[in-house]
């Protein structure tokens, strides 16, 4: 990721509010999880498995501070369990933001599972999400990703692909 | 040693806490041994959660103490939750195991701390989880309360409990959005602030 756009992410995490991070790193937003330790006003915290971070960030969500899922999208079927527990059982939101592995340009065949099933998981959990290519989009797109999470009190997602993350 | 009675010592160690608590019949057994925490507790149906999402409550409100009910077969679904609770070092956490070493609430096939081989206190400890024992008596369970509410620092107990169910308790009746909703709100009276607010006019 060049600079300008891991400082598109904070400025959006941060117009929405966000305090705490989860992640798992991965290696299209390498750039970002450093920017996100060194950042004073969000707390990181590095799970185990994004799953793992879900839960934690449900559970962020019922002490009033804003959270998010940072991750690779492989990271969206270890998160399927919690998410549709959490989501669809009690209505408790968690906001995602992963890299798009597998769209179109991927050059590693390990990826490519990523790329055919993200949409099809987000949409079998009725995830509203938006796919970011242009890096002007990104604050906005997150900006947008907390409005409809605390208005549904349910998930949403953005996904950054093409030159953002390459 | 019967849950029922560990969770009535419990509760009377509670006053201004938030508990997380863990799915089947510990879910009904709780809303009767701790009936003065109703509001103050989520309780929720979900294998692998409970203390993950323990743990980012008491992040998102470090001043407030909170307790995670957790069982051997939930902790078990993501022991991971053990190495970022080492690492993170949360000081408002304590988190109980009801370990009874089966899944009671679909009839009690066993779960691996069965075998007699696997220590949770243990996986918990190499987790870096310092304060992590295991109770077997009502006494040593109330100690390990006592310890664990005022530690600093993250305290786990892992309780042996029998596979038995209080006789005769009431059901909760609620989901769990309504319980959501309980919970949140009890959370935005307390501590004074908006989690679930009103809509906008546009």
């Amino acid at each position: 990721m060049q600079q300008s756009a891991v400082d598109a992410v904070i400025r959006g995490l941060r117009r929405a509010g966000v305090s705490i991070v989860c992640y798992l790193p991965d290696s299209l937003f390498k750039e970002l999880y450093p920017a996100l330790d060194a950042d004073p006003d969000i707390r990181t915290i590095q799970v185990t498995n994004e799953g793992e971070g879900a839960a934690i960030c449900g559970g962020v969500f019922l002490s009033g501070k804003r959270a998010a899922l940072v991750m690779e999208n492989s990271g969206l079927r270890a998160s399927v369990e919690p998410l549709a527990r959490m989501g669809l059982g009690a209505g408790i939101p968690v906001v995602m933001l992963m890299s798009y592995r597998g769209d179109m340009g991927e050059n590693n065949w390990w990826a490519v599972p990523h790329g055919i099933t993200m949409e099809p998981v987000l949409q079998a959990l009725r995830i509203p999400y938006v796919v970011e290519r242009e890096e002007a989009r990104i604050e906005q797109a997150i900006v947008d990703a907390y409005e409809l999470a605390y208005s549904s009190y349910y998930h949403t997602a953005v996904a950054l692909s093409g030159s953002i993350v390459r | 040693m019967k849950r029922f009675d560990c969770m009535t010592k419990l509760a009377a160690r509670l006053e201004n806490e938030l508990v997380i608590l863990s799915l089947g019949a510990s879910v009904d057994e709780w809303y009767n041994a701790a009936p003065h925490m109703r509001e103050a507790s989520l309780f929720q149906q979900q294998l692998g959660c409970v203390t993950p999402q323990a743990f980012g409550l008491a992040a998102g409100l470090p001043e407030r103490q909170i307790v995670s009910l957790d069982t051997d077969g939930g902790l078990l679904f993501n022991l991971g939750i053990l190495a970022t609770v080492g690492n993170e070092k949360p000081k408002n956490l304590f988190i109980v195991v009801w370990d009874n070493e089966q899944y009671q609430s679909i009839g009690g096939p066993k779960t691996h701390t069965a075998s007699g081989t696997v220590d949770l206190a243990a996986i918990a400890q190499g987790a870096g989880v310092k304060h992590a024992y295991t109770a077997r008596t009502l006494e040593d369970f109330d100690a390990h309360c006592e310890a664990g509410l005022a530690a600093g620092e993250p305290y786990i107990v892992v309780a042996k409990v029998a596979g038995t169910v209080q006789p005769e308790i009431k059901r909760k009746h609620s989901d769990g959005r309504e319980d959501k909703y309980i919970f949140v709100r009890h959370v935005e009276k307390t501590e004074g602030i908006t989690i679930m607010g009103p809509s906008e006019h546009n």
